[in-house]
């Protein structure tokens, strides 16, 4: 049913959202993408070298993020379905809209992300997506 | 009418001096890497000194210009005020609002004993009156020899990274390591950065000192409060943004690094020029709240398993707002 999955991931709940991704997929010809995005916005006044600092932690745990789902996926699926990851700069919402629209993806996996409490201090990624995606979302449940 | 524009005038400049004071901090910080750079020093010296010294400049100059224009009260209130804020004020508004804070046990043990050690060391030297040179220079040694401990640390780690690393990595790190010219500009935006601090601080104390007569309120209790909550602005934006990024290491370290700092460096120097003289409140309740606050820390890291949770961020928060209620309205 579905050719061309993205699954945003921050890092968390990844066993949950390879388990849903592979749920859904029924074709031997699909491709799944994996995207991690780098959040490179500071608050004005932080010091430029701790702004460095900060996105080179981010870029290496992305990559770490990567590779983990990477192994995870190839592990549980035994059919040829294509794969790729991108890691990518700006904000999380707003990077995945676009990348789901320049690869004219089919579905969106994510995570429902935060608690009620979580979701008013720090902001919801996936409701931000849910506004502006271009194709289908599935919303992986992953608060307790 | 006159006094209020006075007010609203002071509080202005305030405001600007602290945005020039964290602006030229930045600016001398970043700078003094890329010469330190160009000289050959390492990238890990470089980053640890960088981030250990970077957040602090402001209440670093900030308590230098007030012990050199004589308000030692507004110095010493600056960087007490700024180590229990960044405790109770910063981790628990960082914790609430993150959801909460991880810890890495090597890291905290080593920052942690170091801040307590550093708290402890200060109501040693306050105990014997004023804070004189010998103080001073037992208290500058103290943080190059921590100083020292961070730079092998980052080593250590850098190492266990590097074994993961391609050798097109190795060789381009070796190329960035080897020296090269110094840029003037560099030099132009040292100096710029060093002038900015200069008048920044001296703005900053001269409003804080001014609103202090205007209003009626103690030195002490100015510096305890209005500087060291402004001063550690670029410790609240790193802590409550690297804690929202998940970065966790950073985000505590900042904190305890710059208490360590603040102490040994921010009341280490000006004594060195001449001693800073101890209020008794100080000795008797904001010294023993700082050490307080930083064995309430521990103590809810070690309930929370590990962790800064949202829970344990409240009680820091009501500790702070607490203290403050104490401090202002019945010892003020």
């Amino acid at each position: 049913m579905y050719k061309k999955i993205l699954v945003a991931t921050m890092g968390e709940y990844m066993d949950d959202l390879i388990e849903n991704t592979l749920n859904i997929l029924n074709d031997k010809d699909a491709e799944v993408i994996f995207i991690y995005v780098v959040e490179t916005s500071v608050p004005f006044l932080t010091p430029k070298k701790v702004k460095e600092m900060m996105i080179s932690e981010l870029k290496k745990r992305g990559e770490e993020i990567l590779s983990h789902m990477e192994k995870a996926f190839k592990s549980s699926q035994e059919s040829g379905i294509k794969f790729k990851t991108i890691m990518t700069e700006g904000k999380p919402a707003v990077e995945i809209v676009k990348t789901a629209a320049d690869e004219n993806v089919d579905v969106i996996v994510m995570g429902t992300g935060k608690s009620i409490v979580d979701k008013h201090l720090l902001g919801s990624v996936s409701e931000k997506v849910v506004h502006s995606a271009p194709c289908t979302i599935l919303l992986v449940r992953t608060v307790n | 009418m006159i006094i209020l524009l006075e007010i609203i005038a002071l509080i202005a400049v305030l405001v600007v001096s602290l945005i020039i004071v964290i602006k030229s901090a930045d600016l001398f910080v970043d700078n003094l890497v890329e010469i330190g750079g160009a000289l050959g020093i390492s990238e890990i010296i470089l980053g640890v000194t960088a981030s250990a010294i970077g957040t602090s400049l402001p209440e670093f100059g900030s308590a230098l210009i007030a012990s050199l224009s004589g308000n030692t009260d507004i110095g010493v209130g600056c960087v007490i005020g700024s180590n229990i804020w960044n405790i109770a004020g910063i981790l628990g508004i960082s914790a609430t609002v993150a959801g909460f804070i991880g810890t890495n046990k090597e890291g905290l043990n080593r920052d942690w004993f170091m801040t307590l050690g550093t708290g402890l060391i200060l109501i040693f030297f306050m105990l014997f009156g004023d804070i004189n040179w010998i103080a001073a220079v037992i208290m500058i040694f103290a943080y190059c020899i921590y100083l020292w401990f961070l730079i092998k640390a980052q080593r250590k780690h850098g190492k266990n990274n590097s074994n993961n690393d391609s050798k097109e990595e190795n060789h381009e790190n070796n190329k960035k390591n080897k020296k090269s010219a110094i840029n003037k500009k560099s030099i132009s935006y040292i100096i710029l950065g060093l002038a900015g601090l200069i008048i920044g601080c001296r703005l900053l104390v001269y409003s804080g000192v001014e609103l202090a007569q205007i209003a009626g309120i103690p030195e002490m209790i100015m510096g305890l409060f209005t500087l060291a909550i402004g001063t550690s602005i670029p410790e609240l934006v790193v802590t409550l943004s690297s804690a929202m990024k998940g970065l966790h290491d950073l985000s505590i370290g900042t904190i305890l690094g710059s208490n360590t700092f603040n102490i040994l460096i921010g009341i280490g120097v000006p004594a060195l020029i001449l001693s800073v003289p101890v209020e008794p409140l100080s000795l008797t309740l904001d010294a023993p709240v700082m050490i307080g606050v930083t064995v309430l820390l521990m103590l809810l890291i070690r309930v929370g398993g590990m962790k800064i949770n949202r829970v344990a961020g409240i009680i820091l928060m009501l500790t702070y707002i607490s203290y403050a209620i104490v401090r202002i309205f019945i010892f003020g």
